[in-house]
């Protein structure tokens, strides 16, 4: 059986204005999400790295400039009507802001019920009631308190926590969550986060979890794919790559991460470099211009996808005597 | 440690009329400020953060008023300011930069004339070339290339234009800096940058900061003193090394351990229960319904905050 989304060697450069180059936003990934191991992949990466452009591109929201994203085994953009409605009940969003996808005029059970219309989830309005109910209880939020509100009176990580309890009622396979706890307080990501990770654990639902916080990457995800300007720079198990980071880049992202600890170090380390748009034609690795440990050989070509480990492959020279992974490889590494 | 505070909070009361009746959003805080410190402000959502940091400068609309409450900046009442001195106080003396201040740059000017607007506004009247000049010395201060004089919000990046906003800010060489969450919408490689940015601008001026936010990790690595705010009130303020190796409060302990490890997995906490309605607060500390901690005392009686070996707590248990 073909797996549930299969992206293969997927791009997307949008176009520039007359004169101008386009933006590559993603180049050429290739990931496969199967509904046999439900596992939490975490994509990682700085604003403009591609991480929304990815997220857009496996929902069907975006169309690839270069290769495609099959839905069990088919092309999105060729899906038939009923195969779309499939797709749409399998693969559910979350997105960043918790304020801007409620339709402030409707009440809160709006965007439960029209789902259980839709996709007639309940025969009769009581079954509707019980569906409703059992997801907002998944989420831990009590549906008396939920019910019946409008948005404005729910805080901002219950207006979340709605979201993925709406996400739960279609039971799909596959939930992309772009940002989802960027915009809540610190307090309510952890708890927000705990249930992403119980959808995989307790509902068998894969979670592709969107962010730039690698700590909380850390926290929920089985595997993680660092992105930089468009590429992979480095992708595996989540615990080696926390604790060990291969790529300069990765590094970055841990060493910026605030600690909450006596010794003050987070400061001092500087890495206000200039940097150099995206699309100024650069041939060798994206992060040479920011990179610390920049050589000679990185400015040449884009270095080679290595298999640095059973579960990590790095882009960077540094590694240049391990094997090269081969070509739409990048799933050993992440299992 | 003795010399006198550039700002001084004495007493400070918030409250706003609300149809289902009045509510108190900032409750008798106390807090002074050093010249030069940085004095972090923490606490989640609706703690009374923001609205603290707006009484400061007498920037609380209706329905909101000030009840009681008096800020002393340099030694004298701000409440005793005439509309020209409140005009100087704002900006020239103390510079708010306020939360997503960088999605409210004005989109059809460019970055020039909006920190020429500030010059305009407090009666600067400068020359072509001595502003143009200033307007360049401003950017390279925060880190910016000079071209973005001449460019529109659009054309920068988030972390660009929290740099132009802190570029406004400092215009006038403040005394004191509120700076409202700068970083909440940024990815953590520029919120190193922007904060890196903050510090040296706060030191090259000899500014005094303060700092609001929710991020913990952020506060140890920033501010040298950190407040701790609950519903509207102050529940712990210490020295920033106190407070991350021995948090007295059961509240600051639970705001610690909500911060994601990098060292252990699976030991992501949240806080328990929501922070409660302003309107209905819980009897005596309004956090025992979410503390593990809770005696029967603490449901009676309101803990009042005292000092407490090198911290000021207001817990029973502490």
């Amino acid at each position: 059986m073909p797996p549930l989304i299969d992206a293969v060697n997927v791009s997307k450069r949008f176009a520039g204005r007359l004169g101008r180059e386009g933006t590559l936003a993603l180049a050429g990934l290739s990931l496969t999400i199967d509904v046999d191991a439900p596992r939490v992949i975490a994509v990682v990466g700085e604003s403009g790295s591609g991480k929304t452009t990815l997220a857009r591109l496996l929902l069907g929201l975006t169309d690839p400039s270069g290769g495609e994203v099959r839905y069990c085994g088919t092309d999105l953009r060729r899906l038939g009507g009923a195969e779309r409605l499939q797709f749409r009940r399998d693969v559910q969003a979350v997105f960043q802001d918790p304020y801007g996808v409620y339709n402030p005029f409707y009440r809160v059970d709006h965007v439960l019920r029209t789902p259980i219309r839709r996709f007639r989830l309940a025969r009769t309005k009581a079954a509707g009631r019980d569906l409703v109910d059992g997801a907002l209880h998944a989420v831990g939020l009590r549906p008396e308190e939920i019910l019946g509100r409008f948005p404005h009176q729910l805080s901002g990580g219950q207006r979340q926590r709605v979201m993925v309890a709406r996400a739960l009622l279609l039971r799909p396979k596959l939930i992309v969550a772009d940002e989802p706890v960027s915009m809540v307080d610190a307090s309510l990501r952890a708890t927000i986060l705990s249930y992403l990770r119980r959808l995989a654990d307790e509902h068998g639902i894969s979670v592709l979890y969107i962010t730039h916080d690698l700590a909380t990457a850390y926290q929920v995800s089985d595997a993680i794919v660092v992105l930089y300007r468009a590429h992979v720079v480095e992708a595996g198990s989540v615990e080696p790559i926390v604790t060990a980071p291969q790529h300069p880049y990765t590094r970055l992202l841990i060493s910026s991460i605030p600690r909450a600890e006596v010794t003050r170090d987070w400061l001092t380390t500087d890495d206000t470099n200039p940097r150099v748009s995206n699309a100024a034609g650069v041939t060798g690795c994206c992060f040479a211009d920011r990179c610390p440990e920049v050589e000679a050989a990185c400015l040449a070509s884009l270095p080679e996808f290595r298999h640095t480990e059973a579960r990590r492959a790095v882009a960077c020279v540094q590694h240049r005597r391990h094997a090269v992974l081969p070509e739409g490889a990048l799933d050993k590494v992440l299992l | 440690m003795s010399a006198a505070p550039i700002l001084q909070i004495d007493g400070m009361c918030v409250a706003f009329d609300h149809p289902r009746g009045r509510i108190r959003a900032v409750d008798d805080i106390s807090l002074s400020l050093l010249p030069g410190e940085r004095l972090g402000l923490a606490g989640e959502s609706g703690s009374g953060k923001s609205t603290l940091a707006l009484s400061i400068l007498l920037m609380i609309k209706p329905p909101g008023h000030m009840e009681a409450g008096v800020v002393r900046f340099l030694g004298s009442s701000v409440g005793d300011l005439n509309k020209e001195g409140i005009r100087e106080l704002r900006l020239a003396g103390i510079a708010l930069v306020p939360q997503g201040s960088m999605n409210s740059l004005n989109p059809v000017a460019r970055i020039s004339r909006q920190i020429a607007d500030a010059f305009v506004d407090h009666g600067l009247r400068l020359a072509d070339d001595e502003r143009e000049r200033r307007i360049a010395d401003l950017l390279a201060q925060v880190g910016l290339p000079a071209n973005v004089a001449r460019m529109y919000p659009h054309e920068l990046s988030g972390g660009m234009k929290q740099r132009a906003c802190i570029a406004i800010a400092i215009c006038l060489r403040p005394k004191v800096i509120i700076a409202d969450e700068p970083t909440s919408a940024l990815d953590v490689v520029v919120q190193r940058q922007v904060m890196a940015t903050l510090a040296r601008v706060q030191r090259e001026l000899g500014a005094a900061v303060i700092l609001i936010g929710h991020d913990m990790g952020l506060m140890a690595q920033f501010v040298d003193r950190l407040a701790i705010m609950y519903a509207g009130r102050l529940v712990e303020v210490a020295p920033i090394a106190e407070i991350i190796s021995r948090p007295r409060h059961p509240y600051t302990r639970a705001l610690i351990a909500a911060l994601p490890s990098l060292h252990q997995r699976g030991a992501l906490s949240g806080i328990p229960g929501l922070a409660p309605s302003l309107h209905d607060l819980p009897s005596g500390c309004a956090f025992h319904p979410r503390c593990s901690l809770a005696v029967q005392r603490c449901r009676g009686e309101r803990p009042a905050l005292r000092e407490a070996d090198g911290a000021t707590v207001a817990c029973h248990l502490a």
